[in-house]
């Protein structure tokens, strides 16, 4: 039995012979060896797995056929000659594109002699569509389909949160468009956490570790929104952004994907199964970080129109205060008014903290007051007094108030460094505070004789006054 | 410290800022009686405090995540751009 490639390719040059090869075949007779149909076939297969174990072939796909089982099976010609393709669902399902008859395409694989009917086929692991606009026809093909399948769908778009706060992104660790992303972040004073996924983002497997990324990251919890991206670049180093891997994986992911892919003018299938499509990665980090930007100017509004209605507040109350003091009616009120009023100015002294709890406190007594007031008046006079009753309190409520405003005006001037409210503010607006050596504070004349010694505290000390006279108002 | 970092977990944010807005929006149109003015302006005040403090104190935060040997992710800080 012969077994040895080498004779069978001598038999073969003595095919070609003519007369001298019959001779020669004449001659091998006594000698010959006869093979079994097996034999030939397992022979060949053995040669062409030598030789032919590593091919590209290039032609158009005729005759194609994709089986249930995932195989595709097809023919591959050119002008003078065919041969038989098949292309196994495991490799088939690596196929960025689909084959279809007419279609130019380079294949790889090996040649295999099917031995049962002696043909002969090229095995395909790899096959890409040839010329010009191939990858954009396998780009054509994804979108077509994916779309077909509702991917692309609005309704399947999911707003991003209002506030990111953890922000997932799949993209490499050393390239531009983390970098970028980052920079804008900052830029932007985000308080974000950022949770990075470094994946490759181009070249072999890169689609496989984008589409790993955003299953890790989902798979992590806690993420508000994720990027996934790269900058710029050739059609082929954007690919795997157009690869159905990464497209299912957006498509899968409940946490809504930004895609942010190279330069405005390229769409990959990235950016339609995204939720949301940004031109650029730092685009991206615009759409993430703007809304803080928002919130940070909506909190300095905030301490505005707080300030603004304090103000409108005081001068309604300054106002009204004013008519009050001149009506003579109202003077029993009004000495319960100062006295008030004095109480709460000396608890400004105490602290911020007991000025609020003295202020409800007398707020309370204020309100009490009124309503004995109103019962021991009856009619018309009632009804005015209540009336009045209500601006005493915008009155009395200015020492709160002022001080608010004071720290109010300043928070939205400095961007919230809040100082807290001076419990000197008071003094340091030109109000002082007279005591008598016991500490009880003066707030009559009464209290006081001349020649008495008095303390006169105003905002940055102590006075030490002799009371050389007093003069008390008339109508008290 | 520990006390800013007790503070930072108990304080929800959006709830604040949301009760800001809705503070800011009566006080806008007006209308507000005169005590439940000065506790809005009170808590006006304060709300907008904590949430500038919070967000001046919060800064970018950046981590990426680390496979070891079992296959488990960990997070690491990430210094970035150091090319490889």
């Amino acid at each position: 039995m012969v077994r040895r490639p080498g004779r069978i390719l001598r038999w073969s040059r003595i095919g070609k012979g003519g007369q001298g090869a019959y001779n020669a075949v004449m001659a091998e007779r006594q000698s010959r060896k006869v093979l079994s149909v097996s034999d030939v076939n397992r022979l060949v297969a053995g040669m062409l797995g030598e030789f032919f174990s590593d091919v590209w072939v290039e032609g158009e796909v005729s005759n194609f056929k994709a089986y249930p089982s995932g195989h595709f099976y097809f023919a591959l010609k050119d002008m003078d000659a065919q041969l038989p393709a098949v292309c196994f669902r495991s490799a088939a399902a690596k196929l960025r594109f689909r084959p279809e008859d007419g279609m130019q395409v380079v294949v790889h694989g090996r040649l295999d002699l099917y031995q049962v009917s002696g043909k002969f086929q090229i095995v395909v692991d790899w096959m890409e569509p040839k010329g010009a606009g191939a990858l954009q026809k396998a780009f054509e093909q994804l979108k077509k389909k994916l779309a077909a399948e509702g991917l692309f769908a609005e309704e399947r778009k999911r707003p991003l949160p209002r506030l990111v706060r953890v922000l997932g992104i799949v993209t490499s660790p050393a390239g531009a468009a983390i970098h970028d992303m980052l920079t804008t972040l900052g830029r932007h004073r985000a308080p974000i956490e950022v949770v990075l996924y470094p994946a490759q983002v181009q070249g072999e497997g890169a689609a496989e570790q984008i589409a790993e990324g955003l299953r890790v990251l989902n798979g992590r919890g806690g993420v508000d929104a994720i990027i996934v991206g790269r900058g710029g670049g050739s059609i082929e180093d954007l690919w795997p952004f157009n690869e159905e891997v990464v497209a299912r994986a957006i498509a899968a992911s409940p946490v809504p994907v930004i895609s942010a892919v190279g330069h405005e003018v390229d769409f990959t299938i990235s950016d339609f199964v995204a939720d949301v499509r940004a031109a650029t990665p730092t685009a991206a980090a615009e759409l993430v970080a703007g809304p803080w930007e928002e919130v940070r100017r909506g909190i300095v509004e905030a301490f505005g129109v707080i300030v603004e209605s304090i103000e409108q507040l005081l001068a309604d109350g300054e106002q009204r205060l004013e008519t009050l003091v001149k009506d003579r009616a109202f003077e029993v009120v009004r000495s319960r008014l100062i006295e008030l009023r004095q109480r709460v100015e000396r608890q400004t002294v105490v602290g911020e903290r007991a000025v609020r709890q003295k202020v409800r406190m007398a707020l309370a007594r204020w309100n009490e007051l009124g309503r004995r007031l109103t019962v021991q008046h009856p009619g018309e006079r009632l009804a005015r007094q209540r009336a009045r009753l209500q601006v005493q309190l915008a009155a009395l409520e200015r020492r709160m108030t002022m001080s608010l405003v004071r720290s109010a005006t300043r928070l939205a001037r400095s961007a919230g460094r809040l100082d807290g409210l001076s419990p000197l503010a008071s003094l340091g607006r030109g109000y002082s505070i007279c005591q008598k050596p016991d500490g009880a504070v003066v707030t009559s004349v009464g209290q006081v004789e001349p020649g008495d010694r008095i303390g006169v505290r105003v905002s940055d000390g102590r006075l030490e006054c002799d009371v050389m006279g007093k003069q008390e108002e008339s109508g008290k | 410290m520990k006390k800013a970092e007790e503070r930072r977990e108990t304080f929800d944010f959006e709830k604040a800022l949301g009760e800001l807005e809705a503070i800011v929006k009566q006080l806008e149109a007006g209308n507000v009686p005169l005590e439940r003015s000065l506790e809005l302006f009170q808590q006006g005040v304060e709300l907008a405090r904590q949430c500038k403090v919070k967000l001046d104190e919060a800064e970018l935060k950046v981590r990426q995540l680390v496979k070891d040997k079992e296959g488990l992710f960990s997070e690491e800080p990430f210094e970035g751009e150091d090319e490889q």
